[in-house]
C-alpha cells in the first residue's frame, strides 16, 4: 500500500511540474520583433500592410529625397524567419525569386541589404540615412526610433510581429 | 504527509522560475540548404575581413604617418574607423569588424548588377511534319545599376539560336529618374505595360510558372505589341489601402513590322500612346487588378494606314497558394481610307498552385487560352485562332533552377486539327 501510495505521489508531482512549465514554453517565443528606422525618417507608426509595402519595394521612399533602405537578417536568423512569415508570408526561395524579379522588372534597384547580426543592424539603422530594419525588441539599442506597428510597441498586447 | 505536497509544490515553483531564467530554445530546425548558404555567407564573411585586416595592416605599416583623408559625407564620418592602437584588444576588433560591414553595405554608383537566364527545351507533337527535339531556348542577360540614389539603369539583352547563327537582341533599355513613390519618369524601350504578363515576365523562361508565354502576348508575336520605345511615367497613386499604381507612356508604337517596336525610328509621323491602371488592395495581398488602353497607327505599307485601339484587363492573385493569372485583350483595328473595323480578342486564365511536401518544389498548373481573329484582318496575319490547354508541373530543382514538364493540346486555325505535344524545359538563373 505504501509503495503504491508512493508511485501515485510521484505521478502526480510529476504531473504538476509539467503543468507549471506549459505556460513557459508557450511564452519562450512570444519575444517581439521591433521595427527601427533611421531617426531622420519621417514615420512613427505604420500599419502592418504599411510595413508589408515598405518590404516588398512598393514604397521606396520616406520623403522626395530620404529613399527607404531595407535591411534583413541573414538566413537561419529569428528576425528573418518573422519578416518572411508575416510580411512576405513566402519561403526563402519565394522571397529570393521575388527579389530577383523585382530588379529585372525594373521596379526595384537594389534588393534589400543583408545584415548579419543585431549589433550590425543596429548600427546600420542609426548610419543609413532611410534604412529600416527588424531587430529582437531585446538587442534595440536604447535612443533608437522604434516604429509602432498597428499603432502597438513591442511588448503590447496585439502587437503583430512576434 | 502536508509537508510533502508542499515540498512538491515548493519543488515545481522553483524549477519554473528556473526554467525561466534559461536562455529561450533554438528555434525550428532550418533546412541543411539554408544552413549551408549560412556557412557560405560566414566564410565569404571572414576571408573578406582576414583579406581587409591584411590590408590595413599594410597600409599602417607602409604609410603610418600619412592623414586619412577627409570624407565627405556624413554617412562616411559615421562609417571610418578610428586608428587602431598597436595592440588593440579584443573588443576593438570587434568594432573593427562591425565598421567593415557597414562599409560593405555602403551604396556605390553605378553598381552593376548582372544576371544571366537560360534554358534548354525539348518537344514533341503529333502534328503533322512536326520534328521533335532539342533546342537550346533564349539566354538572356538581365542588366540593373542604379546611378545614383535616384537614377537607375536596367537593360535586357538576349541571345537567340537561329539555323547558322544567334540573334542578338536589345530587349529593354530603360534609364529611370525616380523623384518620389508617386512619379517616376523613364526613357528607353519597355516591354510594353497592356495588361499583367508582359510587364512582369520578361525574358528568362526561370522567372515564369510554364515553359512558354501564353500566345496572345507572345515574344514575335503581332497580337499586342509586346515592345515600346519611348517615355513612361510610373508610380503610385495615393489611394490608402485601394494600393492603386499607373503607367502611362508615349512612345514609336510598332514599326512596319507589327512584331517589332521602332528602335531605330517610327514608322509613321504618330505617337502610340499606352495608358495602365492597377490597384493592389492592402487587404488581399497578392490580388492585383489591372486596366490598359494602347492606342497608335500602323503602316504596314507605305499608303497602307490603320488605327490601332487596344483594351485589355487583368485580375492576378501573385501568392502561389493559389497562382492565379487571368487576362483579356481586344485589339480592335480601323482603316483609315475605307472605315472598315475588326475586332479581335484574346485572353488566358493561368491556375497553379505550391504543393506543401518536399520543401514546396511542385508546382502543378493549368492554363487555358483563346484567340479569336477575323479572317479578313489585313494587320494581323500571322495570328491564328486558337483554342488551347496546357497542363503541367514546375518543379524547383535548386532556389535559382527549375523543370518543368508540359503537356498541351491546341487547335491553330479554323477547322484544323488538334494537336497535341508533350514539351520538357530546365530553365535557371546564374
Amino acid at each position: 500500500m505504501t509503495t503504491h501510495w508512493k508511485f501515485a505521489s510521484r505521478i502526480f508531482a510529476l504531473s504538476c511540474l509539467c503543468l507549471a512549465l506549459l505556460p513557459l514554453s508557450a511564452q519562450r517565443h512570444d519575444v517581439d520583433i521591433a521595427v527601427v528606422v533611421h531617426p531622420d525618417a519621417p514615420v512613427s507608426n505604420l500599419s502592418l500592410s504599411d510595413v508589408r509595402k515598405v518590404f516588398l519595394g512598393d514604397r521606396q521612399y520616406w520623403s522626395t529625397n530620404i529613399p527607404v533602405v531595407l535591411l534583413i537578417r541573414a538566413p537561419v536568423a529569428r528576425e528573418r524567419d518573422v519578416v518572411l512569415k508575416i510580411i512576405y508570408q513566402m519561403s526563402e526561395s519565394q522571397f529570393k525569386q521575388y527579389w530577383i524579379a523585382k530588379i529585372f522588372r525594373a521596379e526595384a534597384a537594389t534588393a534589400p541589404k543583408v545584415v548579419y547580426s543585431n549589433d550590425m543592424a543596429n548600427q546600420l539603422v542609426t548610419a543609413i540615412p532611410g534604412a529600416i530594419a527588424f531587430i529582437d525588441s531585446k538587442d534595440v539599442k536604447p535612443g533608437s526610433t522604434v516604429v509602432r506597428v498597428d499603432g502597438r510597441l513591442p511588448g503590447e498586447a496585439g502587437y503583430p510581429l512576434r | 504527509m502536508g509537508s510533502r505536497w508542499l515540498l512538491l509544490i515548493l519543488f515545481s515553483l522553483t524549477t519554473s522560475a528556473l526554467l525561466a531564467q534559461s536562455p529561450p530554445p533554438a528555434p525550428a530546425e532550418p533546412t541543411v540548404q539554408s544552413l549551408l548558404d549560412r556557412i557560405q555567407q560566414l566564410e565569404n564573411r571572414l576571408n573578406q575581413l582576414e583579406d581587409r585586416e591584411r590590408k590595413h595592416e599594410a597600409v599602417q605599416v607602409g604609410a603610418a604617418a600619412a592623414p586619412a583623408p577627409a570624407e565627405t559625407t556624413q554617412q562616411a564620418a559615421v562609417m571610418t574607423p578610428a586608428p587602431p592602437p598597436p595592440a588593440p584588444p579584443p573588443s576593438h576588433t570587434q568594432e573593427h569588424a562591425s565598421m567593415g560591414e557597414i562599409r560593405d553595405t555602403e551604396r556605390r554608383f553605378p553598381s552593376l548588377q548582372i544576371r544571366g537566364f537560360g534554358d534548354v527545351d525539348f518537344s514533341a507533337t503529333d502534328k503533322k511534319g512536326s520534328i521533335s527535339g532539342f533546342n537550346l531556348g533564349q539566354l538572356v542577360l538581365h542588366l540593373a545599376s542604379p546611378l545614383s540614389d535616384k537614377v537607375s539603369y536596367f537593360g535586357e539583352v538576349s541571345f537567340t539560336a537561329q539555323p547558322s547563327t544567334y540573334d542578338l537582341s536589345v530587349e529593354r533599355s530603360i534609364i529611370r529618374y525616380d523623384y518620389n513613390d508617386y512619379f517616376k519618369l523613364s526613357f528607353g524601350k519597355y516591354h510594353t505595360p497592356i495588361g499583367y504578363w508582359n510587364a512582369a515576365f520578361h525574358h528568362g523562361a526561370w522567372l515564369q510558372t510554364t515553359i512558354a508565354r501564353p500566345e496572345m502576348v507572345q515574344f514575335g508575336g503581332t497580337f499586342i505589341p509586346t515592345h515600346f520605345v519611348g517615355i513612361e511615367a510610373e508610380g503610385n497613386i495615393p489611394s490608402g489601402g485601394l494600393g492603386l499604381g499607373y503607367n502611362v507612356g508615349l512612345g514609336n508604337g510598332r514599326s512596319s513590322i507589327l512584331s517589332k517596336s521602332g528602335d531605330s525610328g517610327d514608322s509613321n509621323d504618330n505617337r502610340s500612346w499606352v495608358a495602365n491602371l492597377y490597384a493592389r488592395p492592402t487587404r488581399f495581398y497578392g490580388l492585383q487588378v489591372g486596366a490598359s488602353v494602347y492606342r497608335d497607327k500602323l503602316t504596314p505599307q507605305p499608303g497602307q494606314n490603320f488605327a490601332e485601339w487596344i483594351t485589355a484587363a487583368d485580375i492576378v492573385w501573385t501568392k502561389e497558394k493559389p497562382e492565379f493569372l487571368a487576362e483579356y485583350a481586344n485589339v480592335h483595328h480601323r482603316d483609315v481610307a475605307t472605315s472598315n473595323t475588326w475586332d479581335s480578342q484574346a485572353f488566358y486564365v493561368q491556375l497553379a498552385y505550391r504543393l506543401p511536401w518536399q520543401q514546396s518544389k511542385w508546382k502543378p498548373y493549368y492554363r487555358y487560352e483563346y484567340i479569336h481573329k477575323p479572317e479578313d484582318d489585313p494587320t494581323l496575319v500571322n495570328v491564328l485562332d486558337l483554342t488551347g490547354s496546357t497542363l503541367g508541373v514546375r518543379y524547383d530543382i535548386t532556389n535559382y533552377a527549375a523543370f518543368k514538364g508540359e503537356y498541351r493540346n491546341s487547335r491553330h486555325g479554323v477547322n484544323e486539327p488538334r494537336v497535341n505535344g508533350a514539351f520538357f524545359q530546365t530553365a535557371f538563373t546564374f
